[in-house]
């Protein structure tokens, strides 16, 4: 399922200038592609012809020289009259703004101007050949950081000022969460927090938990993006879940817990925040 | 207090030497003086000599040169302005030079196109979309003469940024200086000819790695002789730093490249003292402020003493480093581009306080495009403001005795010296390219400085950070687009109307002393008289020679 981009990576004409070309090489190769890379001066017909003897399925042009409105379209050309029009063609170098427009009207998908990030250009093709095979983007992006590590305590007062005071962590807040039953308490630790859960009454999840086990771990959350698309996907893949769609938990969060015996005993909790909590 | 009478003794002899130097040249002025009337010394020294001075900084203009190579410096004559430029065809381009001149530029500074570097004509195959895009398009003598038309060459000093086909270029600058009645002797100038680097970062090399040295001794030879004038090769850290090495790695890989020039010269037989003098440097003047004053101070020295201990040259002038600086062209953001011009000041002020002989300032929108008029008038300004207005010119080496700038100087120096070790057990700078060795320290080098941009760990201002919205979108220069079938059609009627047996001819005879070993700059000359183009000459080279493929 899981597919290894192939990219051809480029540089039309005389230019020598490589060391943009080298970069983005590694770059992409770094990112988990397979990257080859031409050397220098290829005529447009040396290009097309190892992109579709490579099977690849991105090809990167680089070009400094000023010479990208002859070059690059004719490459486009080239994989057209072969039948190779389904490679995704993207360029980049010293290339003038007013160029840009020409340029992708000629089939070149995107110009990547001096200063773009190379993991930028890299979500780009990720992007661009997963849109062309029609695999559904959203469920590919892994899980970002552990959220928060929820530990259950029989009173967050007694609990508290172990973390506050000798571990010397922040405390940012502490609430009730109705829907689960509990009053929380956020601890920061780095870009992940820990959350101290007490329950508000006896038959809370935490009540039980904690009657049936004692304090301690009670779960490890996940911060994703795309909470509802990930549970459907959890779901037709048979992974058993204990919300089939998102509530609403602490700092306005959406969330949703599997159930422990998909992950061999551990309690896991998808956590979906909105995009200014990240720092 | 051996040191003190020796400092004394050398001071002495500094000061006559500076003495007979100004009866030949004075200085600009008879004072120097701030504005708030104190008098500006020459030389500013320490009041009492420590270890080592002597032995690391010595005297402007004596060895080992740390201070300069000069005694009076720009008290004397400040550097050359030399703007590197050229676009589109030879007639536009010497338009170009001569509203440069006219500007006050003091010396010319020729960009040649693609095509012409890696040595095609404008109608072959392998030079579409390239003919006059990052330079002048040159096939034949005509376009030369075309390019230098009404410019005096026994007055302007000119260099031209070539290395594969150095010899065909220069070669049709003599003839062109003969033509205006002005012999080889009387021309003087600059060609890059350094193929070694080409190899390792710019990339417009044609023949393998011997053949090229040949070439490169060939010119050396026949220069000492008949062009006492012209600096033979400008061997190149410039491009080694843009591909993205440290400033280490700059001084480091140039100097190995000098010696081998240096090595291959001698096998040849010719004399150290005989070449020694005309051989000069080309630095990059980047970012680092401190770093790149004292990169430059510490090439002088390294250089100083390895001709000196190494090679046993007696000249003075072939222990002198000389250097031609340019300001970084990546460090350039297409980001807001007046902010380069910022940056460009700073860079330059290195290269001058570093002792540099000549100069280009970048010009701000050189991220996006060739420079339009006014940027690069900009870019001209902003040297000649430094030089007029900052007072940074009115002492020699201002920054010398700085604890930080000394100790930077020291640093670079031991690093070099460890990479030169390395180089040489590799079996030198020619073998150590073929093995690609500092290629990929170079490739490694930039990939690192290109993640720490995008961390955010090196700011690069209004790209990573202080960014705009909307960026303005500048006016940019453009070729012409019908410059291809332009240029093809004035070398369809040169190819008409040139004498096609006396053309065969010579490529005939040139084959044949490519076969041998014979000196091979009189018989490009004998070419490019008769009209061979630049193709030609490097198709009957490459014929005999083979092309070099990359690593």
């Amino acid at each position: 399922m899981e597919k290894t981009i192939r990219v051809l990576i480029a540089k039309p004409g005389l230019d020598g200038h490589d060391r943009g070309a080298l970069v983005i090489a590694q770059a992409l190769r770094d990112y988990g592609m397979e990257v080859i890379y031409t050397g220098l001066r290829q005529t447009p017909a040396q290009i097309a012809a190892s992109a579709i003897q490579e099977d690849v399925d991105v090809i990167g042009l680089s070009c400094l020289s000023g010479a990208h409105n002859e070059l690059f379209p004719e490459i486009v050309e080239l994989l057209k009259e072969r039948g190779a029009d389904d490679i995704i063609v993207v360029g980049g170098g010293v290339i003038p703004w007013e160029d840009i427009p020409f340029l992708e009207s000629r089939g070149i998908k995107k110009v990547f101007t001096p200063g773009t990030p190379t993991k930028d250009t890299a979500v780009f093709i990720e992007k661009a050949v997963y849109e062309r095979d029609g695999v559904d983007m959203s469920k590919k992006e892994p899980p970002k950081k552990i959220d928060h590590i929820g530990i259950a305590v029989k009173s967050l007062e007694e609990a508290l000022p172990f973390y506050a005071n000798d571990m010397h962590l922040k405390l940012e807040a502490i609430e009730e969460v109705q829907s689960e039953g509990v009053k929380v308490a956020f601890l920061k630790v780095g870009e992940t927090r820990i959350e101290l859960l007490e329950a508000l009454s006896d038959d809370s999840p935490i009540a039980k938990f904690i009657e049936k086990r004692g304090e301690g771990i009670h779960h490890v959350a996940l911060g994703v993006d795309n909470i509802e698309e990930r549970l459907n996907e959890l779901k037709q893949n048979g992974v058993s879940l204990i919300h089939e769609t998102p509530v609403n938990g602490a700092g306005g969060a959406k969330i949703a817990f599997l159930h422990p015996k998909a992950s061999r005993g551990v309690l896991y909790e998808l956590c979906e925040k909105e995009k200014k909590e990240d720092e | 207090m051996a040191d003190q009478t020796n400092f004394d003794e050398l001071y002495k002899e500094w000061k006559m030497k500076t003495e007979e130097l100004m009866n030949r040249f004075p200085e600009k002025k008879e004072q120097f003086k701030t504005s708030s009337d104190i008098e500006v010394d020459r030389l500013y020294t320490p009041e009492t000599v420590d270890e080592g001075y002597i032995e690391k900084l010595g005297f402007p203009g004596m060895y080992p040169y740390t201070r300069g190579i000069q005694p009076t410096m720009y008290r004397g004559r400040t550097w050359t302005m030399r703007q590197y430029a050229g676009f589109g065809s030879a007639e536009e381009t010497n338009k170009r030079f001569r509203y440069l001149l006219d500007q006050g530029q003091t010396g010319l500074s020729v960009a040649f196109d693609l095509p012409t570097q890696i040595g095609y004509d404008s109608d072959d195959p392998m030079a579409k979309g390239e003919v006059g895009k990052v330079g002048v398009a040159i096939d034949s003598l005509e376009d030369m003469e075309a390019l230098l038309h009404k410019i005096p060459l026994d007055k302007v000093s000119t260099s031209m940024t070539i290395n594969a086909p150095a010899a065909v270029l220069l070669a049709m600058y003599i003839v062109v200086a003969e033509k205006q009645g002005v012999s080889p002797e009387k021309i003087s100038g600059t060609i890059q000819n350094d193929i070694l680097k080409e190899y390792i970062a710019r990339g417009t090399y044609i023949f393998p790695p011997k053949p090229s040295m040949r070439l490169i001794t060939d010119i050396f030879a026949f220069c000492s002789k008949n062009v006492p004038r012209w600096n033979t090769i400008s061997i190149s850290g410039y491009h080694i730093r843009e591909a993205g090495s440290t400033a280490a790695q700059e001084l480091a890989f140039t100097i190995a490249n000098g010696m081998a020039y240096v090595d291959a010269a001698l096998d040849a037989g010719l004399k150290i003292d005989e070449f020694a003098p005309r051989l000069a440097f080309f630095f990059n003047g980047h970012n680092q402020f401190f770093e790149e004053v004292a990169k430059f101070r510490a090439a002088r020295r390294i250089w100083a003493k390895i001709m000196k201990e190494k090679y046993g040259a007696k000249k003075e002038k072939s222990l002198q480093l000389r250097f031609h600086t340019q300001v970084a062209g990546s460090t350039l953001t297409a980001q807001q581009p007046d902010n380069n011009i910022v940056r460009v000041t700073i860079q330059a002020l290195a290269a001058v306080l570093g002792g540099t002989q000549s100069l280009h300032t970048n010009a701000r929108d050189e991220a996006l495009a060739l420079p339009t008029e006014d940027s690069a008038r900009i870019a001209l300004r902003t040297q000649q403001i430094i030089a007029n207005e900052s007072g940074v010119t009115d002492t020699v080496d201002p920054l010398g005795g700085s604890y930080y700038i000394e100790s930077l100087t020291d640093e670079i120096e031991k690093k070099v010296e460890e990479y030169l070790e390395k180089i040489n057990d590799l079996g030198g700078a020619v073998s150590a390219v073929e093995q690609g060795y500092m290629q990929r320290e170079i490739h490694q080098a930039a990939y690192e400085t290109q993640k720490k941009i995008e961390s955010g760990e090196e700011i690069v201002v209004g790209m990573n950070k202080f960014t705009l919205e909307d960026e303005p979108k500048p006016e940019l220069h453009r070729v012409d687009p019908e410059l291809q079938r332009k240029q093809t059609e004035k070398l369809k009627s040169v190819r008409e109307n040139r004498d096609q047996n006396r053309v065969s001819a010579r490529l005939d005879e040139l084959r044949q002393g490519a076969k041998g070993t014979d000196n091979l700059m009189p018989l490009i000359i004998n070419c490019v008289r008769d009209y061979c183009t630049v193709g030609e000459i490097c198709g009957v080279l490459r014929e005999e020679f083979g092309e070099y493929t990359g690593v």
